[in-house]
């Protein structure tokens, strides 16, 4: 009966550690060449002549994904949505995009994504989001 | 004193599972599932009409009948969040409460839902060129806190949180009528 509950107690302690947070890093605001290619990575240029057009496409995109729009900043160009990590109800994903005119009928929108408090870094996740972009920009061009 | 031992060490190893469970990837959550054009459809109407600002004042309007707190609002997007807060208390849940604290012979008080804060989005936007056809997109979410409870000795703390989105159609098909009905204008669905 003892063994059992010493085996019990070991497997707990070791439960703890696998949960464990792991430590902030030193050099949290340094640049460096990683963050330069994810800056690239979450940036792409669209053939769209009205920044307003631009915005509407990138809320209606994200409403489709299921996010919830929370903020929206019509002269900055700035939208913020979030969204549960769906089953489960507990993980927060959140993104805001920046939509800035560059050059004549050109627009610039950036997306940055979080999952937790941890910003996503997977390529994967912004080429996703871009191609519902485009489909909804299509639309709303159309 | 054995066995309120054990059941503690039960209760804790479950709780370390409960902390460790499988988390959806977030590159799933950038995609359009099945359940997407659905969920569209059930969110979305149609207004056969020029009038966005209108639109989307009457919107608030028939939020704020529904008992809302409007805390955002953009008219150039034509973006509109709102709010409200009420108790999330269900009599279920307090007799599972009653009947967990009688099994674990008072070693385990469950926290229960507390409070609730229910929220909506709400986006109008022309869908063609000449904007005369209108499209108004809203979405239900809460969020629960739990209150505070007990396992064993250990305290747990009240706040806990639970969100999730709500996907009753009856619940939007209730704005929407409401919503046409304050414009004059019917509603088209997809």
């Amino acid at each position: 009966m003892h063994a059992i509950l010493c085996i019990i107690v070991i497997v707990g302690a070791l439960g703890i550690q696998g949960c464990a947070a792991p430590e902030p890093s030193q050099d949290l605001l340094a640049l460096t060449e990683a963050q330069m290619k994810i800056r690239s990575v979450q940036t792409r240029t669209f053939d769209v002549k009205d920044r307003q057009l631009a915005m509407r496409g990138v809320i209606a995109a994200l409403q489709d994904l299921g996010f919830i729009i929370e903020r929206a900043n019509e002269p900055l160009g700035l939208v913020t949505a979030a969204r549960f990590a769906e089953p489960n109800f507990y993980d927060v994903v959140g993104v805001t995009v920046t939509v800035r005119q560059e050059g004549a009928g050109r627009m610039m929108i950036r997306a940055n994504a979080i999952y937790n408090n941890k910003p996503i870094e997977d390529p994967k996740v912004y080429q996703n989001f871009f191609t519902t972009l485009e489909r909804s920009l299509f639309i709303t061009k159309g | 004193m054995r066995r309120t031992l054990v059941a503690g060490i039960c209760l804790f190893l479950s709780s370390q599972l409960a902390g460790c469970v499988t988390h959806t990837q977030p590159a799933e959550l950038f995609q359009l599932t099945a359940e997407s054009p659905r969920n569209k459809a059930m969110e979305t109407r149609f207004f056969e009409t020029k009038d966005e600002v209108e639109l989307l004042s009457a919107s608030a309007a028939v939020l704020q009948d529904l008992g809302f707190q409007v805390e955002e609002s953009v008219q150039d997007v034509g973006f509109l969040r709102a709010t409200k807060e009420r108790s999330a208390r269900e009599y279920g849940q307090d007799i599972g409460r009653f009947f967990t604290f009688i099994l674990s012979l008072g070693g385990f008080i469950m926290p229960v839902d507390l409070h609730q804060k229910i929220a909506a989005t709400l986006i109008a936007r022309p869908i063609n060129p000449e904007a005369t056809r209108q499209e108004v997109r809203i979405i239900f979410y809460r969020v629960v806190w739990k209150g505070d409870g007990q396992a064993d000795r250990q305290y747990i703390p009240p706040g806990q949180q639970k969100m999730e989105m709500l996907r009753d159609p009856v619940m939007y098909q209730q704005f929407f009528a409401k919503l046409s009905k304050a414009v004059f204008l019917e509603a088209f669905a997809l």
